[in-house]
């Protein structure tokens, strides 16, 4: 601060007027500025503040008629009379895709990105990268048609009758793969949605992973480090704060993903045991019924989507609890 | 005071009478090398003596970080670097294609230019290293991290806090924790790529008399673009210019009477 007054005097010295008048002339532009900025800021919390109201509010009557029992009613019947509505099976058939999805997503995506960033010559690393970008560029229909054209029938004919084969007669796993083949399943919409979430991770994982200083890798490999072993100890680490961001970024598409999976996960409300029936996720609920709907049915449905908003938060709230988590374990 | 007593011993460290030839550690004979098409190194031929202190000192761009970085073969993890000639570590070929880089790496260890604490806490920083050669108790691991962090003259500043990470020590403090993190491991020879240049003078004492104590058990080879810490902390200093090696002497003598004109010039600050 005393510098700048400083310089400020000796330009002053130099030509008084001018200045005084040029400075005036910077503190408008500075205030216009300051309440532009602010402007946008605020309007984001009245947007969001919006959605959230209008959701309650055309949730009310649902809410009013079921109460908490929606949360564990299964059964979804909106022609009955008076109509039954439950939420259970779309919150089962999102989290399990969801968790389905992230469990091969997160692997693969961190695997590429470092198969990029550190193992690949350099030749590979352009044709990769654009097919990966490519990837994400694919829109979301274009995935559900192909999960129901290729993905389901393979999975249907050939790799459920496989694991039915590995685990028939072991107490949960057979369960879990047991059941009629159907082309429309949980599992085949999980592997479209870790398909579709790819990109999110390895793009993210390999920006961040490129931010690691080259001296910081180089005293790991200084030490006799092989290159997991960097990886391991000093590359994930130092950026896993935008790794795992990369990965809630990817969470919330997941969750929130709508097309590609109303097309191939069946819309079954009932909830099965074994990941190849089929099932619903809240996304699709909506979508496949929104336009038929009315009354209280309708009221059901936005509280559907009020339950994927709160869910969404809780998810994003429960990376926010663990990055700290990982940063005092972290001894910062 | 400490600077002060530091130099004292510092001067005095600097032998009257040329000191006895050491057994060489390493030894670099007709060594070239190419930045891919930049023949960035030319003909260079010296020996490190075991346990003695090393000093390359020339100006920017000469080639002494280019150097030091072949001794552990740190050149390798980039594409279109290479070295051609013959480099010895005791028995050993650096340059054979076919050499383990961990275990070369494990007897080679480097210090750099700027702090490089892993992110982790202190004492992981330093037992992450050992651990990668050795499976030892918890116990023993307690003993050999408080020897490394008192080896690096840093255990009393830390032996409270060793939990902390390695990023909220000064930057002075993280320079020791590198130079014990790279003790812990037993190297054979040191590396210091101007350890000092982005620490305050007190900290800039401290290592130097670290390097001194260091070079009781191993030997060192130290880039640095002060000369009075060249003179202060080494047996031996190699003068560098435009990638060849003009000067090879006596740190007393290099400073006192070189025998080349440019390596005058640039003592005497006439360029560089």
């Amino acid at each position: 601060m005393a510098d700048m007054a400083v310089q400020s005097d000796v330009m002053e010295a130099a030509g008084p007027y001018d200045r005084a008048k040029a400075l005036s002339a910077f503190k408008l532009g500075d205030l216009t500025f300051y309440w532009i900025t602010r402007i946008s800021a605020i309007s984001v919390l009245l947007i969001l503040g919006g959605i959230i109201l209008s959701l309650i509010a055309g949730a009310w009557p649902a809410m009013k008629e079921y109460g908490f029992a929606f949360l564990w009613t299964q059964r979804w019947a909106p022609s009955a009379d008076p109509p039954v509505l439950g939420a259970l099976g779309p919150i089962y058939g999102t989290l399990i895709t969801s968790i389905i999805a992230m469990t091969i997503a997160i692997p693969v995506g961190i695997g590429i990105a470092i198969f990029l960033t550190e193992l690949c010559p350099q030749m590979l690393r352009r044709p990769i990268g654009i097919a990966i970008e490519l990837l994400a560029g694919i829109p979301s229909i274009i995935y559900g048609m192909w999960g129901f054209f290729v993905l389901g029938p393979f999975l249907a004919n050939t790799f459920q009758p496989f694991m039915i084969r590995i685990f028939e007669g072991v107490p949960v796993l057979g369960a879990v793969f047991a059941g009629p083949p159907s082309y429309l399943s949980l599992f085949n919409a999980a592997l479209i949605l870790a398909i579709m979430v790819l990109p999110f991770i390895t793009a993210i994982s390999v920006d961040v992973f490129k931010t690691v200083p080259p001296v910081l890798k180089e005293a790991a490999y200084g030490m006799g480090c092989t290159t997991w072993e960097v990886v391991r100890s000093v590359v994930i680490p130092y950026t896993r704060v935008g790794v795992i961001g990369g990965i809630m970024l990817a969470l919330g598409r997941a969750l929130g993903e709508t097309m590609a999976v109303t097309f191939i996960i069946g819309n079954s409300f009932r909830i099965s045991s074994s990941i190849f029936a089929p099932g619903t996720t809240i996304s699709a609920a909506i979508a496949s019924e929104f336009a038929e709907s009315d009354g209280l049915h309708q009221s059901g449905l936005i509280l559907l989507g009020l339950l994927l908003f709160v869910l969404t938060f809780f998810v994003l709230a429960g990376a926010r609890l663990m990055l700290m988590r990982l940063e005092t374990k972290a001894g910062k | 005071m400490t600077e002060l007593s530091v130099s004292t011993t510092a001067a005095s460290h600097v032998p009257q009478v040329p000191l006895p030839e050491a057994p060489p550690k390493v030894t670099v004979r007709s060594l070239n090398f190419y930045y891919g098409e930049h023949h960035a190194l030319k003909n260079i031929n010296l020996t490190l003596g075991t346990n003695r202190v090393t000093a390359f000192i020339g100006p920017s761009g000469c080639g002494k970080s280019t150097l030091l970085r072949i001794f552990n073969r740190m050149y390798d993890l980039y594409p279109g670097q290479r070295a051609v000639g013959q480099l010895m570590l005791d028995q050993t070929n650096i340059l054979d294609p076919k050499l383990d880089l961990n275990l070369l790496r494990a007897r080679v260890g480097m210090v750099f230019q700027k702090p490089t604490p892993f992110p982790m806490t202190i004492y992981e920083n330093i037992a992450f290293g050992i651990r990668l050669y050795e499976k030892i108790s918890k116990s023993e691991m307690d003993d050999r991290v408080e020897k490394a962090l008192r080896g690096g003259a840093l255990w009393n500043e830390v032996k409270d806090k060793l939990n902390a990470s390695g990023l909220s020590l000064s930057g002075g403090q993280q320079q020791r924790l590198c130079i014990a993190r790279t003790v812990a491991v037993r190297p054979e020879v040191i590396l210091f790529d101007e350890p000092c240049s982005a620490l305050d003078p007190i900290s800039t004492a401290k290592v130097e008399e670290l390097i001194q104590e260091l070079s009781e058990d191993y030997t060192i080879a130290i880039v640095t673009h002060n000369m009075q810490q060249a003179a202060r902390v080494s047996d031996k200093t190699a003068f560098m210019y435009l990638g060849e090696l003009i000067e090879f002497d006596d740190t007393n003598k290099i400073f006192t009477s070189p025998s080349d004109r440019r390596t005058q010039d640039y003592i005497t600050g006439r360029f560089g």
